[in-house]
């Protein structure tokens, strides 16, 4: 089985996120980046589904040279090759931009694949296009925020969560199938398989390689502004003794906050 | 059920032999009300009992003080000791509260001197790399600070709701001994509230001193026998660049310890050396509702390293990794980023709580650490004679193992509590074995955790006649009424 993961490297989700107002862009000076969590769950799905069946985990992100440290990080993992899409352009949000150049990588350069596992959406730009619009560029069948899966020689069944239930999909082989949380439980790397990644050498490809031309490069959005969400305003305090506190919790959840 | 919680209306009535000292009566309230202010006195005996014990288990050694104060600044806390000290009234400081000793238990009543509401951070002096508290500052909160001026307080003494005070008290040690010592070592000055009210002021922002006897040194780990402790001066570093937690599982405890002399011999000096056996680790998973790294092997080694970059990281766990796989580990598994890291961490600091409610007591025993193999061994030996459950975990390469006697067995991976009549006099017996077992090997009866009352009567044990007598003797000197935390370290 020919399993084609594909990675982003992201702010970390602890981190402080600053935005420089100006350029519309975010600071990413003290900025610690790790691979998108979702994605985490797609690489260890495409472990266990060649622990299972047998086969190859590809893994693949496009970025500029720092995203070789997710890609590391996918081997580390025990994934059998990692390439990277060469790409120094600044984060457009567009997922379109991206879908269109994996989906001509794949065709291109890796076709014969049976399947292309993606995390449900990128954090930072939780945009959760890329799979799908891969899916329908490439003509695949789709399963999106998947929880659980199975995959047979040439078909797979998959749950994913639907609001108040899960739905139960199959689907045959070759499909795109994008990673929920509670899908896996990510593996620690080994410390041997770090040390594997750390001499395995990662091919690049760039965007010319794909021909992609500039104007099919451009991004159909533009960024108008990037704003941090308001702070939060404080919360009250009641310094009281216990009777009197509870007496004016209450009278300030009924008058004020008017909950009860 | 919580043994505590159960008998606590019995605190307040177990009385110990007080004659000595003067009752707390209605005008001594009433200084001490003049001194911090009405709101801060209890005298109230339910509101008390939270201040009738610290974090040992057996109600037996609990007492309710006369009155709690609360004061605010060193100069209440010398008024308050001034009139204790008159009236020969007891005092007992008292800060977290998360001792395992009864360190800050008023064994004879009187007055506990609370220094919670002295939480301020004074000051994180840059230039000199130190820091000012006082002695109601938290780890929590001391930690969070530092990290904000980006600088590194090496020690991590495991329960991060423990105050200065009581740090200084019993000179904590906690998992990053091995590489970075204990707070003795970070200490640099201290203003103590002697008993007679007089206030001095050892040490300062120095990183050297050679000037007369070293009183600093004496107040720390002096368990507040010798005053109250009020501001704390504290040493603090740069941040080590890169941090990184190996899980190294194995099919034996043995091998697992034996690892660590052979880690310190290829010149590893890592940031903190955990074992910890898997029984344990499966019922903190279960508490915590989280998942550890790996499901091989019965005992772990948490290794965690510190280095200036990735490259010299890389080295260390390789050397380390070399070391395991030949002592027979099954392998090594990294946790790298900081999310994986905290959870390795959070499972190993809740590992104590999610075994507590059984926990009799704590044991802190301190070996040279070639002998920890040894000394595991013999734990396991009186855990199979006596049908006690004995989960011990601790600091594989400083020598500090903490055997917990629980009154409870374990079968099949369920804690099976056991009643008193089965716990109770096997404790002494498990007690005396491991105690007999640690002064074999040269070992101490306590690495981190101090005497308090609980110890007391075993320090003769491992402590020589003149040094008590020594010790006696400085007591004396410091507070010749003995009204200062009596009834701790010795009688």
């Amino acid at each position: 089985m020919n399993i084609f993961v594909f990675v982003k490297r992201v702010p970390d989700t602890e981190s402080k996120i600053r935005i420089d107002r100006e350029n519309n862009t975010i600071i990413e000076e003290e900025l610690n980046f790790i691979l998108s969590p979702y994605d985490e769950y797609a690489v260890e799905e495409a472990l266990r589904v060649r622990e299972t069946v047998g086969g190859k985990v590809t893994v693949f992100s496009i970025g500029p040279d720092e995203a070789k440290v997710v890609l590391k990080k996918a081997l580390a993992m025990g994934a059998d090759e990692a390439v990277l899409i060469k790409d120094d352009s600044p984060e457009a949000y567009d997922g379109l931009r991206i879908a269109k150049i994996i989906s001509r990588l794949i065709k291109d350069k890796y076709p014969g694949y049976d399947l292309l596992l993606f995390g449900k959406q990128s954090v930072g730009a939780d945009n959760a296009q890329v799979p799908a619009m891969v899916a329908e560029i490439l003509g695949l069948p789709q399963v999106n925020v998947v929880t659980k899966l199975d995959i047979d020689d040439n078909k797979g069944t998959a749950i994913r969560e639907i609001e108040g239930a899960a739905e139960k999909v199959s689907f045959p082989l070759p499909a795109v199938i994008s990673a929920q949380k509670g899908l896996n439980e990510p593996r620690y790397e080994t410390l041997k398989g770090i040390m594997m990644a750390k001499r395995k050498e990662i091919p690049l490809i760039s965007l010319q390689d794909l021909g992609l031309t500039e104007e099919e490069l451009l991004p159909r959005l533009e960024l108008i502004k990037m704003d941090s969400p308001p702070a939060r305003e404080a919360g009250k305090v009641i310094e009281e003794e216990p009777e009197d506190a509870a007496k004016k919790l209450v009278e300030f959840l009924h008058k004020e906050a008017k909950v009860i | 059920m919580n043994r505590k919680t159960q008998n606590l209306k019995k605190t307040g009535k177990t009385g110990r032999k007080s004659g000595m000292y003067n009752k707390v009566d209605k005008n001594i309230i009433t200084q001490l009300e003049k001194i911090v202010g009405l709101k801060n006195v209890i005298v109230d005996p339910e509101k008390m009992v939270d201040y009738s014990h610290d974090e040992f288990s057996l109600d037996e050694i609990a007492r309710n003080p006369d009155a709690v104060v609360k004061p605010v600044s060193t100069e209440e806390i010398a008024e308050i000791c001034r009139l204790a000290n008159t009236k020969k009234i007891p005092v007992t400081p008292r800060a977290g509260a998360t001792g395992l000793c009864g360190g800050c238990v008023p064994a004879f009543g009187g007055i506990v001197v609370s220094v919670e509401r002295m939480n301020r951070i004074i000051e994180i002096d840059m230039k000199n790399q130190m820091a000012e508290v006082e002695a109601g500052v938290n780890l929590r909160d001391f930690y969070a600070e530092v990290e904000e001026a980006g600088l590194f307080f090496p020690p991590h003494p495991g329960d991060e709701s423990a105050m200065f005070g009581g740090l200084v008290a019993t000179n904590a040690g906690g998992a990053r001994a091995v590489k970075y010592g204990v707070i003795r070592n970070y200490i640099r000055g201290l203003e103590v509230v002697l008993p007679s009210g007089n206030v001095i002021r050892p040490g300062g922002k120095l990183m050297k001193s050679s000037s007369g006897y070293n009183l600093l040194n004496l107040f720390i780990g002096s368990e507040g026998t010798l005053g109250i402790v009020s501001h704390i001066i504290i040493q603090l570093m740069p941040p080590p660049a890169v941090l990184r937690s190996l899980i190294i599982p194995y099919d034996n405890l043995h091998d697992a310890i034996e690892t660590v002399p052979l880690m310190i011999k290829r010149k590893i000096l890592p940031l903190a050396v955990e074992f910890v056996p898997r029984e344990v680790i499966v019922i903190t998973e279960n508490m915590l509702n989280k998942k550890w790294p790996c499901t091989q092997g019965n005992t772990y080694l948490l290794v965690i390293l510190d280095a200036a970059g990735a490259e010299e990281m890389d080295r260390l766990s390789e050397t380390v990794a070399e070391v395991c796989l030949e002592k027979g580990a099954i392998d090594v598994f990294v946790a790298d980023d900081p999310k994986k890291q905290e959870l390795v961490l959070d499972i190993r600091s809740k590992m104590y709580e999610s075994i507590k409610e059984y926990n009799i007591e704590t044991l802190d025993i301190v070996v040279p650490r070639g002998e920890i193999a040894n000394h595991v061994e013999k734990i396991v030996e009186v855990q199979n004679k006596f049908g006690l459950w004995l989960p011990t975990y601790g600091h594989a390469a400083d020598g500090n193992v903490h055997t917990h006697i629980m009154s409870a067995r374990l079968e099949g991976g369920k804690i099976i509590p056991l009643s008193e009549d089965d716990w109770k006099e096997k404790l002494n017996q498990v007690r005396n074995e491991l105690y007999r077992d640690c002064k074999d090997r040269g070992g101490m009866i306590s690495g981190e955790h101090g005497i308090g009352i609980v110890k007391k009567d075993y320090l003769p044990y491992v402590i020589d006649k003149e040094e008590i007598s020594l010790m006696k003797g400085i007591k004396h000197v410091f507070d010749p009424n003995n009204i200062m935390n009596p009834g701790k370290i010795f009688d």
